[in-house]
């Protein structure tokens, strides 16, 4: 199959580009609407169950009152960090010129807007009056009251507003020229949807001067803002005295696990996509095969985290410490922690061989693995080390009920239905950048382990 | 009535669209414009020579961005941490180090809408007319050069534009 697949983008041009494009935005069909439906119905009982939590109040959840950041907290760290793996392949890599990134920074960049605005409403949800969410945000008001700037949690509100919207105008200033090539060839509503999202974009040399420098500094901007925000969130526990979430070596853990979990998830959405929407010639063995690198790479990173962090409870001798550890990994919900060293650590080293990380199948069953390890080293993290906290007569292990089962499913549907939707009506891969590097993208390629195997 | 014409060449690749653009420039011709459906740093380096533009100024906007988003951040803490003048707990009232991280992500917010709104600015969009000798496939698979001369000079540009690698000329009145 890479053979076949290497044929093809040997003969690549930048007419076939735009096709292929083109095909991926065609009308869906009867069962492209029917996943749609599917993604909506979640969304539909997920919506359904928060409107009952708002109705009745916390007390259908499980939250307890030594657990109360547990599921839907954990939702919020997950999903902020599967957005992290779009700024680093978007902004970083393109900082750095990396050519595998050319045709999966797109998806990568799309999953990262979606999944910040998915992150975004879980502190909201987890609130007993959502309605005042707005006590956030700082606003004139005549009891001259403001939020607590020194608190990490109105941190947060700013690192997160900040990321939505960087994200939000990095992607639809990448977007633009592919827009405006969409626009030179569709008829209909679809016409005039481009032409207004267009803005009369041409291509002119004034124009490609400022989008060029315009897109290199919000790659510049992007890539520290990337690294603030999970820090910022990994503060959010750090700053607490609660024992298993005091520590320094957070922010670094956090944005490592971070991009870890988001480039496996977008190993996961890619590679039924390739198929589905028969983009195999525009993202190829050749980007699922670095992708994994990557994955690989931060799953190393994140195990040593890990062995630190457990160092440093062993070496400080600080029995409280040493108990919710121990609880961690061989208390009642032992299981969960070990499971996260299995999906986590262990699981990924098979990508050490070129032939797993050439295997669809193969990268797809690990993504899963680690996705789920992800979110399980969250839940263990803020869940367990809040229901094994200082006073040993309030530890109550958290359970969850079916609103936060079901919220935290339908916020799964959210975020697939918005990202299918998304594929269907704008540029999935980016055009600009693919026929920018067609040469290269070519010679790479046939020099890479796929291609030379298959030779 | 103005007697100038356009011409639009067409190009198959950048590399004959930038040659074009510099033997425009030994003839002492300005008055053109380019169109590529990607970036590209050959064309880009050519027109640069000939118009001397230098860095594009969007990053003074992103760097104005950046220092109005510290200052708004300095007087949105401080300034509120002084109105509510409130001690709690023997902390200074503004405390700098956890308002640093306000101040980093405005600084961070300011300059992107910087980069964003300069961006549109300084490359005239929002705008709903097509420039003069724009093909729909300057946007695809082909690159174009479009120059304003007098009528009696057009067979000379032709020229030179062919001898570039242009596919096609095509004339049109300016």
């Amino acid at each position: 199959m890479a053979a076949a697949v290497d044929q093809r983008n040997h003969q690549l041009t930048y007419i076939d580009v735009d096709r292929t494009a083109q095909r991926v935005m065609a009308p869906g069909g009867l069962k492209y609407w029917l996943w749609v439906g599917f993604c909506a119905f979640l969304v539909a009982v997920g919506g359904s169950y928060w409107t009952r939590q708002i109705y009745e109040g916390l007390g259908v959840t499980g939250l307890g009152q030594a657990a109360m950041w547990t599921v839907y907290i954990t939702n919020f760290v997950f999903w902020v960090g599967i957005a992290h793996s779009g700024t680093l392949i978007s902004a970083i890599l393109y900082l750095f010129r990396t050519r595998w990134r050319t045709a999966v920074y797109r998806c990568a960049e799309t999953m990262t807007l979606f999944a910040v605005l998915t992150a975004g409403l879980f502190p909201i949800i987890h609130l007993g009056r959502p309605w005042f969410f707005y006590w956030l945000c700082p606003y004139p008001n005549e009891r001259y009251l403001q939020p607590d700037f020194r608190s990490p949690l109105t941190w947060d509100f700013f690192a997160i507003s900040t990321y939505l919207t960087t994200s939000a105008l990095f992607l639809f200033m990448g977007l633009i020229p592919d827009i405006a090539n969409q626009r030179d060839v569709a008829v209909g509503w679809r016409k005039k949807f481009y032409t207004i999202l267009a803005c009369g974009w041409q291509g002119s040399d004034v124009q490609w001067r400022n989008f060029s420098m315009g897109y290199l500094l919000l790659a510049g901007l992007a890539t520290p803002l990337v690294l603030s925000v999970h820090s910022v969130v990994s503060w959010d526990f750090a700053m607490m005295q609660t024992p298993g979430m005091h520590s320094t070596i957070f922010a670094p853990y956090f944005v490592a696990g971070a991009i870890f979990s988001g480039c496996a998830l977008v190993l996961t959405l890619l590679i039924p996509m390739r198929k589905m929407l028969q983009i195999e010639d525009l993202v190829t063995i050749w980007n699922l095969d670095n992708l994994s690198k990557v994955v690989l790479l931060t799953s190393l990173v994140v195990t040593y985290s890990y062995a630190t962090e457990i160092f440093m409870v062993w070496y400080g001798q600080d029995p409280i410490e040493l108990a919710t550890f121990h609880q961690r990994f061989f208390g009642a919900q032992g299981y969960l922690g070990l499971g996260m060293l299995f999906c986590n650590c262990l699981v990924p080293l098979l990508l050490f061989s070129p032939s797993v990380r050439t295997n669809t199948v193969w990268l797809f069953v690990i993504s899963i693995f680690v996705n789920i390890g992800m979110w399980i080293e969250r839940f263990v993290l803020i869940a367990g080390s809040l229901s094994t906290a200082t006073m040993p007569s309030q530890w109550k292990f958290y359970v969850p009920r079916a609103t936060e089962v079901l919220i935290t499913v339908g916020s799964f549907g959210w975020f697939l239905m918005n990202f299918s939707l998304f594929a269907k009506f704008l540029p999935i891969v980016s055009m600009t950048e693919l026929k920018e590097g067609i040469g290269w993208l070519r010679k790479s390629q046939r020099n890479s382990y796929p291609y030379r195997k298959a030779a | 009535m103005s007697s100038d014409i356009e011409l639009v060449g067409v190009f198959t690749t950048d590399d004959q669209c930038a040659h074009a653009v510099e033997q425009l420039h030994h003839v002492r011709i300005l008055g053109f414009h380019t169109f590529a459906p990607f970036p590209s740093e050959k064309i880009a380096e050519a027109v640069d020579e000939v118009r001397e533009w230098g860095k594009s100024p969007v990053r003074k906007w992103v760097l104005a961005g950046g220092i109005t988003g510290v200052i708004t951040a300095i007087v949105l803490t401080v300034g509120t941490s002084w109105e509510w003048n409130l001690n709690t707990g023997g902390r200074p009232i503004a405390s700098i180090a956890p308002y640093i991280v306000i101040m980093f992500e405005l600084m961070i917010l300011f300059g992107v809408m910087g980069a964003i709104n300069s961006f549109f600015i300084l490359s005239g969009l929002p705008s709903f007319e097509l420039a003069p000798g724009y093909r729909t496939r300057f946007g695809a698979d082909r690159f174009g050069l479009v120059v304003r001369v007098a009528e009696g000079d057009d067979a000379k540009i032709e020229t030179l534009m062919r001898e570039a690698g242009a596919e096609d000329v095509v004339r049109e009145a300016a």
